[in-house]
């Protein structure tokens, strides 16, 4: 059984959460956040113990793994307390804000000899599996080009954080980090970059970007990245080959939907299309990287390939800064 | 403005490109227009075609720009344009020409000089403008509904057409030389903006032939807008469709998506072995060519016009050039002068 510490209560720690719920081998013991309320209020649900200051949680709650669900640019600190205490640790993507932090994050956990796994959930969702799968198996032949969407409007976050380029690193980092593992995942390592992208503009809650990645074996992905487009969050994946092309969006793919009428004053009623499934991809991951813990194997998302991923993310970044492709 | 021209006799020249059939298929069913005949330097090609579409055929292009015509349609091979085009303007008659307007930008400047002597019209055949759909985006967009445009997605994927268009000594250039000219001239007629620069990564993965297949551009417009285009014969044989055209276009207050060929509905019958797309929505070729019949009949000016063709096919000039040096460069180096 893993006793888990979670670190940050928002959105992503209440998914993390749920999941652990779930996790025959693994109990989440304590949950921590700077916002007391937020980590009384999801320790509450599941029978944890709440903290408000890190160090009070290590001196007083035993535990194997902490979950790191903070912004970005804090990851690293909880890392580090985390390895030194000797804790296997789950971490949120992007692995950090920087290079340098992710290679601080490495050595810690390497000198410790802790387990590090960056949860690149995309690795999970069953779609995006598949289609891998269906590539390696050589379905659609060699591949050439792949064109990647994700995103919908800005995200709104704890202390609006998104909205901080400095912290969140805007859609490029934070979104689209997702679709980069994916990509070196399945086509392995990166060339150079090219893109565009509004990063950091002042315009309010607005962040679209479009970078284009040629990859070493020759394949070139075109990478659609938005926190400016309504209508709610949309994905979709097509890799185009020598033999043929597989592609999906999530548009397309909700065998459920749920049209309910409104009252006369609130308007026509809207119809809410969803794709369920009996398992979620956060369940699944985690359960991963319990079972990699409990059995002594090493997780499917290395550290170096997290940290590949923000390599490519920063260069993105760059690259719109600078208007010039960014080689890797 | 002169009379009114009633019908607007009209000639072919060359079915080098699949779209002529399209073309001579409109012309037959547009009241004011009159096929008058079909020329050929494939006169197999030629009679065949003139058989089909009901109308007389003729051994050499100048016995066709001899006749009592006042119009061409040009569907020659890429690198062809350029002669036929100047032909048909020596011999006064208004062109519509197939794109890519040219393969280069020198010959592209002297069919657009040459024309303006002469006070030929010459309109390049863009038809996804003429789409119902295109047309409302663009209006939405013009109305301001979402705001100040901000970035386009582009992407014009076919099956890849085999023939001569795989031949560079007569296509000029593979897919990008093929597919990329429509779409860029939809973003230059959404934004009302030129292009400044185009970065482009290129390659042959889907063919592994001397042609290139497969790419993906990003454009720098004059006022800041940026854009990418996917020009691909990157569709497979086994495809339901010939391919697709899409556009989404963000901008401050809001966006729009727009999937040209969506008008489709699914096929699956047991007289063939695999399922397929089948389109219902507009003719486009024929609201195009519809259009250049009207612009000729009315002595009305044409769009888009061998301008706009020449600064479609500028884009891909600088793709090229791009993926060969690996930097984007900028329209203006390329000899392309958008302020002009
Ligand atoms: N895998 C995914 O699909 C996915 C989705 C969303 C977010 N994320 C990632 O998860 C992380 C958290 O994002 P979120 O959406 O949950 O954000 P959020 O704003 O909803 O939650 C962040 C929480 O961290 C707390 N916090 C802030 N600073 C802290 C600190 N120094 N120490 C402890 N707690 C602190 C805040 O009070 C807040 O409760 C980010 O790295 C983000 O990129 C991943």
């Amino acid at each position: 059984m893993q006793r888990v510490a979670l670190v940050g209560a928002g959105g992503m720690g209440a998914t993390h959460a749920a999941s652990y719920g779930k996790i025959q081998n693994a109990k989440l013991v304590a949950v921590m956040d700077i916002r007391p309320d937020a980590a009384a209020d999801l320790a509450a649900h599941y029978n944890a113990k709440s903290f408000s200051d890190a160090q009070k949680m290590f001196d007083e709650v035993e535990f194997d793994i902490i979950d790191i669900c903070t912004p970005t640019p804090w990851h690293i600190d909880y890392v580090k307390i985390g390895a030194a205490a000797g804790k296997h640790v789950c971490c949120e993507k992007p692995f950090g804000r920087t290079l340098e932090q992710c290679r601080e994050a490495i050595e810690a956990c390497e000198k410790a000899g802790v387990t590090l796994f960056i949860a690149h959930v995309l690795r999970w969702f069953p779609e995006f599996k598949k289609a891998k799968e269906l590539i390696d198996f050589g379905a659609i032949g060699s591949p050439a080009v792949v064109r990647t969407t994700r995103g919908g409007g800005f995200p709104h976050g704890w202390n609006n954080w998104f909205a901080n380029f400095e912290w969140s690193g805007g859609a490029v980092l934070d979104l689209v980090i997702h679709d980069f593992d994916w990509l070196l995942w399945t086509f392995g390592p990166a060339e150079r970059v090219f893109a565009k992208g509004l990063y950091n503009s002042g315009i309010p809650e607005k962040d679209y970007a479009l970078i284009t990645i040629r990859f070493r074996s020759g394949v070139i992905a075109h990478v659609e990245a938005t926190f400016a487009t309504p209508g709610g969050f949309k994905v979709s994946l097509e890799v185009a080959g020598d033999k043929g092309v597989i592609n999906f969006d999530n548009t397309d793919a909700a065998p459920l939907v749920i049209g309910k009428w409104q009252t006369e004053s609130s308007g026509p009623g809207v119809p809410v299309p969803s794709s369920p499934m009996s398992v979620s991809p956060y369940y699944l991951e985690l359960q991963h990287f319990v079972d990699c813990i409990e059995e002594g194997r090493k997780p499917a998302v290395t550290p170096q390939e997290a940290m590949d991923a923000v390599a490519l993310a920063l260069a993105a970044i760059e690259s719109i800064k600078t208007g010039a492709p960014v080689r890797l | 403005m002169s009379q009114e021209i009633k019908p607007v006799r009209i000639g072919m020249m060359s079915f080098a490109h699949m779209h002529a059939t399209s073309y001579a298929a409109s012309l037959t069913r547009i009241p004011d227009a009159e096929l008058v005949g079909i020329a050929d330097d494939n006169p197999e090609r030629g009679k065949d075609m003139a058989k089909r579409f009901k109308t007389q055929f003729f051994g050499s292009y100048e016995e066709l720009l001899q006749q009592d015509i006042h119009a061409v349609i040009v569907c020659s091979e890429n690198i062809k344009h350029k002669d036929l085009v100047i032909k048909a303007a020596d011999a006064g008659k208004h062109i519509l020409c197939e794109k890519p307007l040219a393969t280069n930008i020198e010959d592209g400047k002297e069919m657009i000089n040459h024309c303006k002597k002469h006070g030929i019209r010459l309109q390049t055949a863009f038809p996804f403008r003429f789409s119902p759909a295109m047309i409302q985006a663009h209006q939405a967009v013009m109305s301001g509904q979402i705001g100040k445009i901000l970035a386009i997605k582009g992407a014009n994927r076919s099956k890849c057409p085999g023939g001569w268009f795989t031949d560079l000594e007569q296509s000029g250039g593979g897919a990008v030389m093929d597919l990329t000219v429509n779409v860029a001239d939809l973003i230059r007629w959404i934004t009302g903006a030129e292009i400044d620069s185009v970065y482009a990564e290129i390659s042959n993965r889907i063919n592994h032939k001397d042609f290139d297949d497969a790419a993906t551009l990003t454009l720098t417009m004059n006022n800041g807008v940026f854009a990418t285009i996917d020009p691909g014969w990157s569709k497979p044989e086994s495809y339901p469709f010939w391919g697709d055209v899409t556009l989404t276009i963000v901008g401050t207050d809001g966006a729009i998506w727009v999937d040209l060929f969506k008008q489709k509905m699914n096929l699956y019958s047991d007289q063939s072995s695999s399922g397929s797309w089948e389109y219902w929505g507009d003719d486009i070729d024929m609201l195009m060519v519809k259009a250049f019949v009207n612009s000729v009949a009315f002595g009305l000016p044409v769009e888009p016009s061998g301008e706009d063709g020449l600064a479609a096919l500028t884009t891909v000039v600088a793709a090229y050039e791009s993926a060969n040096r690996r930097i984007p460069i900028k329209t203006v180096d390329i000899g392309c002068n958008p302020a002009v």
